[in-house]
């Protein structure tokens, strides 16, 4: 058994390793701590809860269940890509290792000191990443990010102590503060859903709250785009799935569905307002932050969809799991694209010496594998099927109609204006007639060759999603209706 | 599975998995990748027919399904499901597709990117395929997507024209537009019938898999919105005569006999939920259709774009026909529609490819003329094509049309008339587009020097000419195979093709000799003229009106808002703490004497405040 434990043990003489190692080693060491990772979620069956015993008032329970299972398999995955993809200084993969370990405790326990320790540990590497690789607004962008961000889990902390001290528990176990809940002032259990909801709808990033990713997203380096886009968003994700839905339903407001439809707007704004300010973006960077928020969108959307339904006793199955299993597949397909995304924008950028989508054009005519591989990627954002991205966001449309009748029209605007926005940018940018002042250009073909890999899982997922889910016995897990 | 389960499996299975080493081999020797293609097509065509004579034909519906998601919870099915109307599908698609791929192989023989030709060309042919064999929404839908992906990949073949960068994007915005809501229909399905209508099965057992009306017509009105938008109907019609901007061959195979009808083809298969008030909505479309395209099919140009509208108003009448609401006679009326046309309208684009070819790709009808001397053959078979168009007795659009018109009589008598009117249309647009080509004196030097094409390309003309002419006696076999009522000809049959010999008649008086009655009718019209010759000014509504003022104006303000009124509210609040922490500081002198005189003014505060208080009556 390889508990978890040993495994974060083993992940920080790793890290220390490569801290202590010469040049070069810590890129393997990054890959390394992936596979370590990796064979832990193999190794024990996915699904796996770890009891300790307390000390004080932390509760030393780590779970691996459903979601975290496979936020954890997408962190393996990234952490591989970035060692391959990127060339990055030592310094720069300790602090991903760095967020990989503090990403890995996030995901697992079940104590909420311990998920906030945690979830304020990730904004540490990630700020010295911003600021000291980053563009030339870096400072800024990196200001910016810490405080917005930290901001909201100020008011998750505020949520943790109030149910803490109301209930009079005496550990922060998640399990029985979270069942607890009900029994406090109705007053007390709205700060806390609100203090949970804000700090995940600012980590997701869901509009109006998401000012800091454009510039986050703009101003790191690449490599710490990828990291950003394809785990730190996740955070959110996972939140609104393992904690707030319990959290919400453990509530007393859990009979009326008024926070669920409000979720839902929120998605919906969230994904238009996205898709509108995309379309008029030039940087295809800035454009594919939008475009992440878009995404991010669905998975908002089927989580309020998902309180709706089991709020309103609509006994509607097929919905609830279509919206549930939808959300969690998107949430590794979005990762696994929006990383292949970045890095192909980063390879664009060597190549032209821009990222201006009007001082491209045509580069199909000179490019024609870097260009395979964008049209790819950007079809995979769009949702066709045979790659990933369609899986999730064809589960939570077909669910979402169940909730929003004729409002999935605004959703379905959202899809149009997301298609529109990039068939837009690949005419204007790899289509069209050549644009000469770009002179003779060549992309860096090791960084082709690293993309297949992405392109694969998103192809191996889309075509035959079942493997995902084939890991787990889905069956026999407790539905995430019930506590987990 | 059984080994038939198997064999249609491969039906579009093969070439699926093929499509990739046919783009492969191309990088060994490029005209590998096409001598492959086809073979690869053909052989899918051969198990097609296999499939049919051993199984269909006795009345065995082959059909097997897996789970999409297995360890889900809920069942999602995709597989496979042969019956009579899917296999004839199989039969055309993979038929003229074989065809059309042929004729690829002449006329894409000196492009420098043709192996990726010939593998999107197998990849659409096989999506369309798994389109027609799905076994239950979902899949149908998947397909549904591919192939307009390989639609919007072929479209922009010649990526390095603007022109037809644009064309791509715009063909997929419009479909997609569609497309959601197909989306929306396969969700309302689900959740009316508590999955049970995802399958093909389910529907086609009976209407009750939906248990109540109104949810059938959202279902099915839905499910017609993504009709409307891959089988271009109106309003989403404007992409199909940019989409011309692709080459020939892909404009034959995808934007007239095949994916066009995919919409037609929906329609058929979940024909049982349709209800009187949704087949209503779809016979008016389809008719408006049918009279719209027509009228700007007289006044356009360009060869291939009028060939566009008039498949337009061809889909009309398929559309419409189903929207007559018979039961299986109007399945059978539309899916025949959807064959003849394939077979001469494929033939026309196919003959227009190679005059295009001939002419080095000019194709404006004003500038060719006399080409019947030059290239008999192929001018010929356009000839036969042109008359099976426009419905002249015993060619197979008169079969196919004039049984739509005249079963429209008993239904609904303005349908009856507007269908007759559209019909006299038709023929007026094909031939003055073939008289224009044809007759007179060569207008341009490229037109005098027109040769006939090679025999690769000849043969695929020929053979579907001669399907254009006999396939009408397939026409009583057709119906009954499909279960709908045998066709009778009756004197009300006449009345069309009257009219369409009329529509000739006034064609050749004004074009198929030297006149200036064009010009003078033009003239006349006045206002009426510029309204069809800006196509109704649809195309200005959609793409500088609401695509290019609407919505990126919309963008552009919410881009100014992003930028200026909520990152500048977030940069305030910066600015506020900064600047407080800024002036605080100034308070921080150092100066004992100071913070002495500070502590003995917050003390008299302090103890005035209490006694406020204490006055007020909180404190005693």
């Amino acid at each position: 058994m390889f508990e978890i434990n040993y495994l974060l043990l083993v992940l920080v003489i790793i890290m220390l390793l490569s801290v202590v190692a010469r040049r070069g080693i810590a890129r393997i060491m990054t890959a390394l701590l992936s596979l370590v990772i990796f064979a832990f979620v193999l190794m024990n069956n996915m699904n796996y809860t770890f009891n300790y015993s307390n000390i004080g008032i932390l509760s030393l329970v780590f779970q691996l269940n459903f979601v975290s299972s496979i936020l954890l398999l997408l962190l393996s995955f990234v952490g591989i890509y970035i060692s391959i993809r990127f060339k990055a200084t030592p310094g720069f993969q300790i602090l991903t290792q760095f967020l990989m370990i503090s990403l890995v405790g996030l995901f697992t326990t079940r104590d909420f000191i311990i998920f906030y320790i945690f979830w304020e540990m990730v904004l540490i590497p990630t700020f010295f990443m911003i600021g000291m690789w980053g563009g030339k607004n870096k400072d800024y962008a990196a200001m910016k990010f810490f405080i917005y961000t930290h901001v909201g889990s100020v008011f998750m902390l505020l949520g943790i102590f109030t149910m803490y001290f109301q209930e009079g528990a005496s550990t922060f176990n998640m399990n029985s503060l979270i069942s607890g809940l009900n029994n406090i002032p109705e007053v007390y259990q709205a700060f806390v859903l609100f203090g949970f909801i804000f700090a995940f709808l600012i980590k997701l990033p869901s509009v109006p709250f998401h000012s800091w990713l454009p510039d986050t997203y703009v101003e790191s380096p690449s490599e710490g785009t990828v990291l950003i886009s394809s785990l730190l968003s996740k955070m959110g994700a996972f939140g609104l799935l393992i904690l707030f839905i319990p959290l919400y339903l453990n509530s007393t407001f859990s009979n009326s569905p008024v926070i669920a439809e409000i979720i839902i707007a929120l998605g919906i704004f969230s994904l238009l307002y996205s898709s509108f300010v995309a379309l008029y973006q030039n940087d295809m960077k800035r454009m594919m932050s939008y475009a992440s928020v878009g995404h991010m969108a669905f998975i908002t959307i089927a989580v309020g969809g998902f309180l709706y339904l089991v709020t309103t006793n609509s006994s509607d199955i097929i919905a609830e799991k279509l919206l549930f299993y939808g959300a969690v597949f998107q949430l590794i397909s979005h990762g696994i694209i929006i990383s292949m995304i970045f890095s192909l924008v980063d390879t664009t950028e060597k190549a032209t010496g821009t990222r201006l989508i009007s001082s491209m054009g045509g580069i199909a005519r000179k490019l024609p594998g870097l260009s395979f591989l964008i049209l790819a990627a950007f079809l995979a954002s769009v949702a066709i099927p045979g790659f990933s991205g369609f899986v999730g966001e064809i589960s939570i449309l077909l669910g979402s109609y169940a909730v929003l009748k004729y409002y999935l029209v605004l959703v379905l605007l959202g899809v149009v204006l997301t298609a529109s926005y990039h068939m837009f940018a690949l005419q204007r940018s790899i289509f069209g007639p050549y644009n000469e002042y770009l002179g003779d250009i060549k992309a860096n073909k090791n960084e082709l060759y690293a993309a297949i890999l992405p392109l694969a899982l998103i192809f191996i997922l889309g075509i035959y999603p079942a493997i995902l889910f084939g890991f787990f016995n889905l069956a026999n897990l407790p539905f995430m209706g019930v506590l987990p | 599975m059984d080994i038939q389960q198997w064999l249609v499996f491969l039906i579009f299975g093969l070439p699926l998995i093929s499509f990739p080493f046919v783009i492969g081999v191309g990088y060994i020797k490029k005209n590998l990748s096409m001598y492959l293609g086809t073979a690869v097509i053909f052989v899918s065509f051969l198990i097609g027919l296999y499939v049919f004579f051993n199984y269909t034909v006795n009345g065995i519906v082959i059909s097997a399904s897996v789970n999409w998601l297995p360890n889900l919870p809920i069942s999602i099915p995709v597989g496979i499901y042969a019956d009579n109307l899917a296999m004839i599908m199989v039969l055309m698609v993979s038929f003229v597709g074989f065809l059309i791929i042929l004729f690829s192989v002449g006329y894409m023989a000196e492009d420098p990117r043709r192996h990726v030709f010939f593998g999107e060309m197998v990849l659409f042919t096989s999506s369309m395929l798994g389109l027609v064999l799905a076994s239950s929404l979902l899949m149908l839908f998947i397909f549904w997507e591919l192939v307009g992906l390989c639609s919007y990949l072929l479209i922009g073949f010649w990526y390095y024209k603007p022109n037809a960068a644009s064309a791509a994007k715009k063909a997929f915005i419009v479909t997609r537009v569609g497309d959601v809501f197909f989306i929306a229909g396969i969700g309302a399905a689900i959740l009316y019938s508590q999955g049970a209508a995802l399958s093909v099965a389910n529907i086609k057992a009976g209407a009750s898999v939906i248990p109540y009306v109104w949810q059938r017509t959202i279902v099915s009105l839905l499910l017609f919105g993504g009709a409307i938008g891959k089988s271009a109907q109106f309003p989403l019609h404007v992409w199909i005569p940019d989409a011309m901007e692709g080459p020939t061959t892909v404009s034959a195979l995808i934007h007239a006999a095949t994916m066009v009808t995919a919409g037609v083809y929906l329609i058929a298969r979940t024909y049982t939920i349709f209800t009187p008030l949704s087949l209503a909505v779809v016979l008016y479309i389809g008719v408006f259709t049918i009279i719209l395209s027509g009228l700007i099919g007289l006044v356009v140009n360009d060869i291939k774009r009028i060939l566009a509208y008039s498949t337009i108003s061809q889909i009309g009448y398929m559309v419409a026909a189903l929207g007559l609401g018979l039961g299986a006679t109007s399945i059978g009326l539309s899916i025949y529609q959807l064959e003849s046309h394939a077979f001469f309208k494929a033939l026309l684009f196919l003959s227009a490819g190679a005059i295009l070819h001939a002419l080095l790709n000019t194709r404006d009808i004003n500038k060719m003329g006399g080409l019947w001397k030059k290239m008999p053959v192929t001018i010929t078979a356009m000839f036969i094509g042109a008359l099976a168009l426009s419905g002249f007795p015993l060619t197979a659009g008169f079969f196919s049309k004039d049984s739509i018109i005249s079963a429209s009589y008993s239904v609904n008598e303005i349908a009856w008339v507007l269908l007759a009117t559209g019909g006299f249309l038709t023929s007026l647009y094909t031939f003055r587009l073939f008289f224009k080509i044809a007759l007179g004196k060569p207008k341009t030097f490229a037109a005098e020097h027109a040769h006939e094409a090679g025999i690769l390309m000849l043969i695929p003309i020929v053979i579907l000419a001669v399907f254009s002419l006999i396939f009408g006696l397939f026409q009583n076999g057709f119906y009954t195979f499909l279960g709908g009522a045998k066709a009778t000809i009756t004197s009300l049959d006449a009345i069309p093709a009257v009219l369409m010999l009329v529509g000739m008649g006034i064609a050749y008086y004004a074009y198929g000799r030297e006149s200036t009655i064009p010009e003078k009718v033009a003239k006349a019209s006045g206002f009426l003229y510029r309204l069809v010759k800006s196509k109704f000014y649809l195309d200005v509504l959609f793409t500088n009106v609401i695509a290019e003022r609407v919505v990126l104006g919309f963008s552009a303000v919410m881009d100014g808002f992003e930028r200026r009124i909520l990152d500048g509210l977030i940069n305030t609040w910066g600015y506020i703490f900064k600047n407080a922490g800024l002036s605080l500081r100034k308070i921080q002198t150092g100066l004992a004497r100071q913070y002495a005189l500070i502590i003995l003014i917050g003390l008299f505060l302090a103890l005035l405040l209490l006694r406020v208080l204490m006055y007020l009556g909180v404190f005693h």
